[in-house]
């Protein structure tokens, strides 16, 4: 055996003022009573026990010195040879994947995981090693090491995530550090077990899998996606899953957001372990977040909301030249997220330059083009001249239209078959145009032309005054599709990440000088993105809360300038784009570890004998002192 | 706050009126004497004797049977009653003190004697007698009486029961009454000096004070245990035991002292000073109209 603070032996001295009070007569209280005919008679039967009474003061003073001798072995902290030679390394993983925060073990399974990694640290002997790993991003939140302060503060730092947890990667990166120590090597993992691993894991011989929390049952949403319509230019479409992991079956309520406006509310009832996969199509030219939540309050509260984020379908603007036509006029009037603006004369305008920012206006010429065609889309109906990308040749008595493209988006579920076309012009386009209708002698009365980096052009060469085309639903069909090619937005979508996942964002377009970017968080932390010099593309995070996630550009004068209170970002703050990210993930959902998991308990790794010596000397002073307490009060000695 | 206010009278005085009422003199006052003289009650006959005083010659007897029988007649006298009151030091303790106790019921039993025309005489005793108040007669006297009491100190040494009898009892005054009123916290014994009181032909009454804490005291641990009344120092350590032990013994004490009265036919009362002196003085009376 050996002491670790030899110095502490000096305290022993201390037992020179202890026998030297006991020696010290105190004065006694002084207490009158009527007579000692009484007293007497009780302590003089007791005069023939004097010896026992004698060797009993003494034993007042014994327990003193071995109180004081128990003290003084604890603080030089004797370490026996055993205990050398058994020094252990261990890695305590600790689980925070989303399921972690389940409340049937107040306050969570995290906080329980974390109690237990406590007393696993405390139990420390002299010579073992101790390092922790977070499991759902499988990280070392502190190396072995001895020192339990170190350790504490580590095990304090690890803060609950939404992200799944990746338990294989966290057992293989404890073994690497296990590999090559002297020490006996031990991995305890601290989990909910709610893992696909959980058996394989139970089963090694180098892991021991502590399971916390009960079997609890749990309904969640384990998916949201929202898109807009392919064929609907404000619609959109929202696909919920909702899982009930419980033995029971369950009835709730889902209700369904668009920012601050319910969109709808679902009740469902749910068999145990079924899920209920509902889609919903909605309409609304404007974006924004998708908010799904569910009403039945539950162990884990955290998959009970999910997010996405609906993009906005931008307002077109459609300049529209024309001599009157109110066929024409009340198609596009007819058209939503349209601007429509109507003249009768087309403005001249200068040579087409490539321009993207151009692209988002259109132009309707109507029996008249000008000379020159704008940059931007373009939609030119029964031209009366030849332009620069077709020729007017003689008109049609009688066209029919025997071949269009079905493939194209141009002519999606449009049939012009059947719709009368007298007077048509005889189009002739150059190469690379997109014939989309033409006359069974070959002659095309329809065609699309893509005019790289300027805009597209849809050509349509029929007399709208004469022909039925107006009247037939195949017209404002048309319209549509021609606008939404033109707006090229179509069943766009910005899918709902799932938590712990990392995403790539190119801020190319949205880079500034003078200005950075910040990673905002749903928890409102914000995180500066670094991007690398010449590099516009981002990668950020793992993003392992749950919410939406905000990139924001941020000027110089906006960092400088304090938040308001209440508001979500910084005054100057321009939103780049916004990332849902919802927990999406069954395993984390089902909080029921899975059958027939003989998880060890911990107790019997944190048996008594594995505190250090010194924690028992303490305990026995204490016990010591206790019955010291307890003799004097009972008088026992004195 | 004086030791007999108007209170403590008023209380008196309803005392009085309880005694005469329900217990129609059995107690003290009213009560016959043993001795035949005098009086006009018939007692019972006895033989003429030469000498007789004719007048008490039973003439219907003589007439009926021819023999001379003298009637006899209880005397009627006034009964004396003494009061013997403890002023050692040890009822100087208590709260309050049992000496104060012993005054009031002194006083109290005082004032029903003289209502009912009796004589009271106190004397306060301790080692020896210590003082004494005439023997007296009249309820007008009983102001002077109480000033007596007040006048009282419990500054005697030891209780010595068995001295102080043996004065008493020499003054050959006449029998009666004797009201001892003590905690009978005697070294030696308090039987011998009651027996004394007894074979000199009194009728003995006893009323045994003790305070709380003599029969359960409050301290444990290390003491130093004065004894008020010898000046003696006892250092003990007092544990939940030796308080069990003590509490055992002073119930003996007061079992033998019980014993005593029930033996000798001597009337005891028993109490605590927590009990206020006249419910003390009604049990008293109860406990003589049950006897009677």
């Amino acid at each position: 055996m050996s002491l670790a603070n030899p110095m502490a032996l000096v305290l022993l001295g201390l037992a020179a003022p202890v026998i030297g009070f006991y020696i010290l007569k105190i004065r006694l209280r002084r207490t009158p009573v009527s007579t000692l005919l009484f007293w007497r008679k009780i302590f003089d039967e007791k005069k023939p026990r004097s010896l026992w009474q004698r060797l009993r003061h003494l034993l007042s003073l014994l327990l003193q010195l071995v109180f004081l001798a128990l003290l003084v072995a604890a603080v030089s902290d004797p370490i026996f040879r055993w205990q050398q030679k058994q020094s252990r390394r261990v890695v305590v993983i600790v689980d925070d994947s989303a399921g972690m925060a389940a409340t049937d073990l107040a306050p969570s399974r995290l906080e329980a995981a974390r109690a237990r990694a406590l007393r696993l640290i405390e139990g420390m002997r002299h010579g073992d090693e101790t390092a922790i790993v977070a499991a759902s991003r499988p990280r070392v939140v502190c190396g072995a090491t001895d020192h339990e302060r170190t350790l504490k503060q580590a095990l304090a730092s690890i803060v609950q995530t939404d992200a799944p947890a990746r338990m294989t990667a966290a057992v293989e990166l404890a073994r690497r550090l296990l590999s090559g120590s002297p020490k006996t090597p031990r991995i305890v993992v601290l989990t909910d077990a709610a893992l696909d691993q959980a058996a394989e894991l139970a089963a090694s011989s180098d892991v021991e899998l502590v399971a916390l929390g009960a079997r609890t049952g749990n309904v969640g949403i384990t998916q949201l996606q929202a898109r807009r319509s392919v064929v609907d230019p404000v619609g959109y479409e929202i696909m919920v899953e909702v899982e009930n992991a419980a033995d029971e079956p369950a009835q709730l309520r889902l209700e369904l957001e668009l920012g601050a406006d319910p969109i709808d509310v679902v009740p469902l009832t749910l068999a145990p372990g079924a899920r209920s996969v509902q889609m919903f199509e909605k309409t609304s030219a404007e974006g924004g977040r998708i908010h799904a939540r569910l009403d039945k309050a539950d162990a884990l509260m955290a998959d009970n909301d999910a997010w996405a984020v609906l993009p906005r379908r931008a307002r077109q603007k459609v300049s529209l030249a024309t001599p009157g036509n109110l066929f024409l006029e009340k198609v596009f009037e007819a058209l939503p997220a349209v601007d429509l603006e109507v003249v009768k004369v087309a403005p001249e305008t200068k040579p087409a330059k490539p321009a993207p920012a151009a692209a988002g206006a259109v132009h309707v010429y109507h029996r008249q083009t000008p000379e020159t065609l704008p940059a931007g889309n373009v939609f030119v109906i029964d031209p009366q001249v030849s332009g620069p990308y077709w020729t007017v040749g003689e008109a049609i008595k009688q066209a029919v239209v025997a071949k269009q493209d079905r493939d194209s988006a141009y002519m999606a579920n449009i049939r012009l078959d059947n719709v009368a076309l007298p007077e048509s012009r005889k189009l002739s386009f150059p190469a690379g145009a997109r014939l989309l209708a033409e006359t069974a002698a070959g002659d095309a009365i329809l065609a699309a032309i893509e005019r790289p980096g300027v805009g597209k052009v849809v050509v349509l060469g029929v007399d709208l005054d004469k022909s039925d085309l107006p009247l037939q639903t195949a017209f404002p069909i048309l319209a549509a599709n021609v606008l939404s090619e033109f707006g090229g937005a179509k069943g766009e979508l910005r899918p709902a990440l799932a938590a712990g996942s990392t995403a790539e964002l190119d801020l190319a377009a949205d880079l500034k000088a003078g200005e950075s970017f910040v990673l905002h968080a749903p928890d409102g932390i914000e995180t500066p993105i670094v991007l690398a010099p010449g590099a516009t593309k981002a990668t950020l995070g793992p993003l392992d809360l749950h919410g939406v996630w905000s990139v924001l550009r941020r000027s110089e004068q906006a960092a400088a300038s304090a938040r308001p209170a209440g508001a979500e970002f910084a005054p100057g703050d321009h939103l780049v784009v916004e990332l849902a990210c919802n927990i999406a993930d069954r395993r984390e959902t089902d909080l029921r570890a899975p059958e027939g998991i003989t998880a060890r308990p911990l107790e019997s790794a944190l048996a008594l004998a594995v505190r250090p010596v010194w924690y028992y000397l303490l305990a026995t002073a204490w016990l010591l002192t206790c019955w010291e307490w307890l003799l004097y009060q009972r008088r026992w000695i004195d | 706050m004086a030791l007999f206010d108007s209170d403590f009278l008023q209380k008196l005085e309803y005392l009085s009126l309880v005694s005469r009422r329900v217990f129609r003199g059995q107690l003290l006052a009213q009560r016959r004497t043993k001795q035949l003289g005098g009086g006009i009650e018939f007692a019972d006959h006895r033989e003429y004797t030469p000498g007789d005083d004719f007048r008490y010659l039973d003439w219907n007897v003589f007439a009926r049977h021819g023999d001379l029988l003298l009637k006899r007649f209880q005397e009627e006298e006034d009964l004396h009653v003494y009061i013997l009151v403890d002023a050692s030091r040890s009822m100087a303790l208590g709260d309050p003190p049992k000496f104060d106790y012993a005054r009031q019921v002194a006083a109290a039993l005082a004032y029903i004697a003289l209502a009912e025309l009796d004589r009271v005489a106190i004397t306060t005793i301790a080692g020896d007698v210590r003082a004494d108040f005439p023997l007296t007669r009249g309820k007008g006297r009983i102001l002077a009486l109480l000033d007596f009491l007040e006048k009282q100190k419990p500054d005697g040494t030891h209780t010595d029961l068995e001295r102080s009898a043996r004065v008493f009892t020499r003054r050959g005054q006449r029998r009666g009454l004797v009201i001892v009123i003590s905690d009978l916290f005697d070294p030696a014994g308090y039987a011998r000096g009651l027996d004394i009181l007894r074979h000199h032909g009194h009728e003995l009454h006893l009323v045994q004070i003790h305070d709380r804490r003599d029969a359960d005291p409050a301290f444990k641990g290390d003491v130093e245990l004065y004894d008020v009344e010898t000046d003696t120092i006892e250092r003990v350590t007092v544990t939940e035991r030796s308080l069990k032990q003590y509490r055992k013994v002073f119930a003996e004490f007061l079992e033998s002292v019980k014993t005593y009265c029930h033996t000798y036919g001597v009337g005891g009362a028993r109490s605590s000073t927590e009990v206020p002196f006249d419910e003390l003085l009604l049990r008293m009376m109860r406990a003589a109209g049950a006897l009677a």
